[in-house]
């Protein structure tokens, strides 16, 4: 087997599709600690948080069509344009609150704030698409590898994960909606505009 | 600057994948992106509420 087939092999894509099904599954669970943040605690997110939020979206975008149509350098390239576009947006937070004195927006976790570990996390998907590329190298101008070609264990726990990611960014909608409704975000929210009659 | 319309037009994206729609599925994400750096740009051009 000469080099270039056996980096083609469907092991590769297996490790391929369990990698991105992590990263997704990541963006999964900070996309949840924000809402019990939100929920448990009553902090409401600023217009720059809810901006970060839409970026861990797009990125688990790029990832879920890795797990849906198999790798391809495009869904690379949405990852990483999405992961630069929300460090942007969390700088942009840690730079406003770095005078002295200024104790920061919302609690902290381990010592950093959200937007810290939103800094953090984005510049890691940077990490993940660089050590990505490397690994599905020979794989991003092979045809498409359709999810029904793959085992039933991994169909259904690539469906159980969109899922999830489907029914976040619904949460997401609906929290934009009732912290923000129709209008321009307040920079500082204490209450909801829109409670649903709660 | 409507706050929810990112995360819709995110929303038509994921559905358009699971359903196995992949270009238009990255035009639903090309089309979120633009409203992302266009919010992005408001909100960090903005009045700041600082007193230095």
């Amino acid at each position: 087997m000469d080099y270039s087939s056996r980096t083609q092999s469907a092991t590769g894509q297996g490790v391929s599709f369990w990698l991105n099904a992590m990263a997704l599954a990541g963006v999964c669970v900070s996309l949840l600690m924000a809402f019990y943040w939100q929920i448990v605690f009553n902090e409401l997110p600023c217009p720059l948080c809810q901006l970060q939020r839409v970026a861990l979206t797009l990125a688990g975008i790029g990832m879920m069509l890795n797990v849906r149509f198999g790798p391809s350098a495009v869904h690379y390239a949405i990852i990483m344009a999405s992961a630069l576009g929300g460090a942007t947006a969390s700088a942009r937070q840690v730079l406003l609150h770095i005078a002295p004195g200024d104790t920061g927006y919302g609690s902290t976790l381990f010592g950093l704030h959200f937007y810290t570990w939103g800094f953090i996390s984005f510049v890691m998907m940077l990490v993940f698409c660089t050590v990505m590329l490397c690994i599905d190298r020979n794989q991003l101008s092979t045809p498409r590898v359709q999810l029904s070609n793959r085992s039933q264990a991994n169909t259904r726990i690539a469906f159980l994960l969109m899922g999830l990611f489907l029914l976040i960014t619904i949460a997401n909608l609906v929290s934009a909606l009732m912290v923000c409704q129709f209008g321009s975000c307040p920079d500082n929210p204490t209450e909801y505009l829109w409670k649903f009659g709660f | 600057m409507i706050m929810m319309l990112p995360f819709l037009t995110a929303l038509v994206a994921i559905v358009l994948t699971m359903r196995g729609a992949r270009i238009p599925s990255i035009i639903g994400w090309g089309v979120t992106f633009i409203i992302f750096v266009v919010w992005l740009q408001y909100h960090m051009t903005d009045k700041l509420n600082l007193s230095l």
